[in-house]
């Protein structure tokens, strides 16, 4: 490890379907070389795996969130995803899985070799409006830092329609360091990778 | 007496009733307490407000006077009482103490739920269960449900993810120290803030704060008896020992990893839940001023932090319907580590010889 080059991590590790149904079990196997560059945020990373879920079944799945996101009230006013004891209602669930999928994105652009995070809870979830059949949303994700323990706020907004890139852009408030925003260009990962959830 | 009282608290579950109160509500700025509740029906599955929890221990230390009795530690900077449970079984030999408290950040809501869930555990098995029956012969449980009580009300009146407790600073400006960077060791030298914005701020100085100086002095004065010290947080499922504050390991290093490691394997042979063992400095990062670090170092032996579920899903607001199995699981691996120091401190040889001298003893009557 050169400290002033960075710093690379090789791993392997299986992923699982974001919302297993009872008794599934279907483990995709994958490694990846991580390239932390000068303490710098948004790691380089070159991922591959194989054993993933078809396509035709992930499609189908795209189809499906789609159509629960459709479903939806409209418009939304929500004030947090999980509530404080932890419950999501099963009819906002859909909220909550892109949402996440969204934040992952946010996530990965402020890692650093000293800084990860998780998201904690969504704390609103205020417009929400289709754009030529998009799904449309903005919310604001609660992201808990490691190791400095803070919630960093993000208002993230999210384009989304199956078979395309997502489009995220945010804005996260920081107490201390400058203020990080940005715009996440799906197109950056193939598309099929977006739907593995 | 009773009859009266019985009517008594009918009377006020019927007006409080009237009044439309809820204990599940979740109204911002408001703190609901249930109006009346019996320990049969209090559900060690629900997360439950700070004055439910006060309720609670004096229903257990009263219900189970014989063996649960209810002690003051002291009071937090918004002027609460702490309260801690005994658990202690009347005998004439010199009893060892195991420490657990709960809570000492105010998010993390699994911390209290699992050592409510530990006392019951103990109250309602002790008499049958072989195991915790040994236990309860040498040892006294001292249980703090929720250290920083100031921190978990504000968790439920204002915000969910606090984490500091409530004291003043700057003129009112900011507020909050982190509880567990406010211990005497190591104090402030790395992994901590003196920014009180910032949510590891340290304090003014070492054990600053009420409830830290609260249970430091309790433990002080009992340190030559504490053979265990058991601080309870979430999340990370991880077991770990000391030190936060250095790489390098305590003397009996090799032994706490062990131990705690076949403290994770019972806990993973319940459900299935995988937990890491390790140094802090090790397997997290480094933390100075924690109540673990601070423990080691005072003399106490065994000394964990234990970083409940999850592994980052729901973080600190853990759903509800994982209580029961977290709490069990955890509940195996603390039982696991208490019989490694019992069986340590009390072998099994000289536990028969002891009953054969007291079965001589009793035939001479």
């Amino acid at each position: 490890v050169d400290p002033k080059k960075g710093c690379e991590v090789d791993l392997v590790f299986s992923t699982e379907h974001y919302n297993p149904e009872e008794g599934e079990e279907h483990l995709g196997k994958c490694s990846a070389r991580v390239l932390f560059k000068n303490h710098k945020s948004r790691p380089a990373i070159n991922v591959t795996c194989t054993q993933l879920i078809e396509q035709i079944k992930r499609q189908k799945e795209d189809g499906l969130l789609y159509k629960q996101m459709k479903q939806l009230r409209n418009p939304l006013n929500i004030v947090s995803i999980p509530d404080s004891h932890g419950h999501i209602d099963p009819s906002l669930r859909p909220i909550w899985n892109l949402a996440f999928l969204g934040s992952s994105y946010v996530m990965w652009k402020k890692t650093t070799q000293f800084l990860h995070y998780y998201l904690v809870q969504l704390s609103s979830v205020k417009q929400w409006k289709t754009n030529d059949g998009a799904i449309d949303f903005d919310y604001t994700a609660l992201l808990h830092e490691f190791s400095t323990q803070e919630i960093i706020p993000c208002r993230i907004h999210l384009v989304w329609y199956p078979g395309k890139p997502l489009k995220v852009k945010y804005h996260c408030q920081e107490l201390q360091a400058p203020e990080a925003s940005g715009t996440e260009e799906g197109s950056a990962m193939p598309p099929t990778k977006l739907s593995n959830f | 007496m009773e009859p009266l009282l019985g009517t008594l608290y009918l009377l006020g579950w019927l007006v409080l009733g009237g009044l439309g109160y809820d204990s599940s509500s979740d109204q911002p700025g408001q703190e609901v307490v249930s109006p009346w509740r019996s320990l049969n029906t209090y559900s060690y599955d629900k997360y439950h407000p700070m004055g439910e929890i006060y309720e609670w221990m004096s229903q257990v230390s009263e219900k189970h006077a014989d063996l649960v009795t209810q002690h003051f530690l002291g009071m937090t900077y918004e002027t609460r009482p702490m309260y801690y449970l005994k658990i202690s079984q009347p005998s004439n030999n010199p009893k060892k103490i195991i420490w657990i408290d709960c809570g000492i950040h105010a998010r993390e809501w699994i911390a209290p739920a699992f050592c409510q869930w530990f006392v019951k555990e103990i109250v309602q098995n002790y008499k049958d269960n072989s195991r915790i029956s040994r236990f309860l012969r040498n040892l006294d449980f001292y249980v703090l449900p929720v250290l920083n009580i100031d921190g978990y009300i504000y968790t439920w009146t204002t915000d969910r993810l606090w984490r500091k407790s409530r004291s003043s600073h700057s003129n009112g400006t900011c507020f909050g120290v982190d509880l567990n960077r406010n211990f005497n060791a190591s104090w402030c030298s790395i992994g901590a803030s003196t920014n009180c914005q910032d949510l590891t701020f340290c304090g003014t100085e070492p054990v600053s704060e009420p409830e830290a100086k609260a249970v430091s002095s309790l433990i002080e004065s009992k340190k030559k008896d504490i053979l265990c010290f058991l601080t309870i947080h979430s999340y990370g499922q991880l077991i770990l020992t000391p030190y936060g504050y250095t790489k390098n390991k305590s003397s009996n290093h090799e032994e706490l990893i062990q131990v705690g490691q076949k403290a994770a394997n019972a806990l993973k042979a319940k459900h299935g839940t995988n937990y890491r063992v390790g140094s802090s400095a090790d397997i997290l990062y480094a933390v100075s001023g924690s109540s673990r670090d601070w423990a080691r170092d005072i003399g106490i032996p065994f000394s964990y932090t234990f970083e409940l579920r999850d592994n980052g899903t729901y973080g600190f607001i853990l759903p509800e319907s994982q209580i029961q199995p977290t709490c069990e699981e955890t509940m195996e691996g603390v039982l696991s580590l208490l019989d490694e120091v019992h069986t340590k401190n009390w072998p099994v040889n000289s536990a028969r010889r002891v009953s054969a001298t007291t079965a001589v003893w009793c035939m001479n009557l």
